[in-house]
């Protein structure tokens, strides 16, 4: 047991790293609102592929990492995918059985009320973002999931 | 293809609940401490160097991209380059010219009216870091921090006029809020008339707004807007923008203006951080106006002193 969850970090912590890299890689400004949580996405992975390896504690930490590199308010992102990755655990059983098509609408319900959180602490700390540009990402997000278990199951029977 | 390997399925879960639930509350008490002290700039300071790794390695490519670009330029190219540049530095020489007897004299007449005004101490060039912050917020990202002296509030200015203040300084980087994010404000005056105002941002980066002018207000398309230097925070008499069109409503009491900045807040790489020179105290003009005041004559002892902001700014470039 232990050895098996000491394997199952090393691609979790690669993954959460390239993730968090392409959440700051410049991309055009006309293409930016486009752009997915793929920090997210990892994090929800990991939370229903191995709940117990700590896929909560990543996604604070990640969260956290998030919240340093957008230069927000500390927290804000470590408490939306705490929030989130909780929710996805409580859901993983369920969802493993899910059709394709009702997993990504789970997934797109799980990226929206990330979004509302981070929203949420936006305004309740006095600068709201009003753009609809934002509830774009959860879209995007949902139809990126299946590509994205895909090569994460990949790399993870390696 | 959708398929999870795990056979985790037990229904076990309160653990992992109660560990949620106790970083929901972690996180929710980061948040209320960062909001309402100030006591996480350290903490934030040092997770900063943290993420710093990060950044480069997302920056470097494009950073390396642009090397190679650069270094694989033809001759030709580089000598039409030259050329345009000359060109350029001969007509900013030009405009230079007046500049240091211009200065020194609006120092005497300052001097006169018993008034000072915030003069720029130093400069220190910053490059843009190729990295997105936010994407619905005007923030930017320059690779130079609290180890080279940036300051909260410090003004950036790049080669056309005000790009934006810092809101936030890491220990190797700084963030800086452009001009024309939905959040910033900033003092303004007409050029042409010295009417004072304040410019917003938009969230737009080819958009300001003044939004406080009455529609009787004497601005006209063309007005070139430069900052007032009130509030402190920036240094007067800098580029802001350009008045680009002005709708009066009869029915409403302010007029809508709308102004593009003067600093290519897209398409900036090079930015700088101005130091002010700090302001003679209130108590000590009065004492000292009198003696350079009364003749007109020491124009030649006060020139040098007046002389020393801009040439203090040049080796740094």
């Amino acid at each position: 047991m232990m050895r098996e969850t000491r394997i199952r970090r090393l691609p979790m912590a690669l993954s959460a790293l390239v993730a968090l890299a392409l959440a700051i890689l410049p991309l055009p400004a006309a293409l930016q609102a486009f752009r997915p949580d793929f920090l997210v996405l990892v994090v929800l992975y990991w939370s229903i592929e191995s709940p117990r390896a700590g896929g909560i504690t990543l996604a604070f930490f990640s969260g956290l990492a998030l919240d340093v590199i957008h230069g927000v308010v500390l927290g804000q992102h470590a408490l939306a995918l705490t929030l989130m990755a909780g929710w996805a655990t409580h859901l993983r059983l369920r969802l493993r059985v899910f059709s394709v098509l009702s997993q990504c609408l789970t997934i797109f319900a799980l990226l929206t009320g990330y979004q509302f959180v981070l929203f949420w602490v936006d305004g309740a700390t006095g600068n709201p973002v009003t753009t609809f540009g934002r509830w774009l990402a959860p879209v995007i997000g949902a139809l990126l999931w299946p590509l994205l278990v895909g090569t994460l199951s990949r790399l993870h029977e390696r | 293809m959708v398929a999870f390997r795990n056979t985790d399925t037990s229904g076990r879960t309160t653990g992992l609940l109660l560990r949620c639930v106790l970083y929901s509350l972690l996180a929710l008490g980061l948040i209320i401490v960062d909001k309402r002290y100030d006591h996480l700039g350290k903490i934030r300071r040092l997770l900063s160097i943290v993420a710093y790794p990060v950044q480069i390695a997302v920056a470097s490519p494009f950073q390396g991209w642009d090397w190679f670009r650069e270094s694989v330029t033809t001759r030709d190219a580089l000598r039409v380059d030259k050329a345009t540049l000359e060109s350029e530095l001969r007509l900013a020489q030009f405009r230079l010219q007046r500049y240091e007897a211009i200065e020194a004299e609006s120092q005497r007449l300052r001097a006169l009216r018993g008034s000072t005004a915030a003069i720029t101490d130093r400069f220190v060039i910053g490059n843009l870091m190729d990295i997105d912050l936010d994407a619905f917020r005007e923030r930017v990202l320059v690779d130079k921090g609290a180890h080279d002296g940036v300051f909260v509030g410090q003004a950036v200015l790049d080669s056309g006029g005000v790009f934006g203040q810092v809101a936030r300084v890491g220990q190797l980087t700084a963030e800086v809020i452009l001009i024309s994010d939905a959040t910033h404000a900033i003092p303004v005056q007409i050029n042409r008339n010295g009417l004072r105002t304040i410019a917003v941002g938009t969230g737009d980066m080819s958009r300001l707004k003044l939004p406080y002018l009455p529609t009787s207000a004497d601005v006209v398309a063309g007005d070139l807007l430069v900052t007032s230097g009130l509030g402190g925070g920036f240094p007067a008499g800098y580029p802001v923008g350009t008045v680009a069109e002005v709708k009066r409503d009869p029915a409403q009491s302010l007029a809508d203006v709308e102004v593009k900045p003067a600093a290519a807040l897209d398409r900036s790489r090079e930015l700088m951080f101005v130091w002010l020179k700090p302001q003679p105290t209130a108590s000590d003009v009065p004492a000292n106006t009198p003696a350079p005041a009364a003749p007109p004559a020491p124009s030649t002892h006060a020139a040098p002193k007046a002389i020393k902001s801009p040439t203090a700014g040049a080796p740094s470039r």
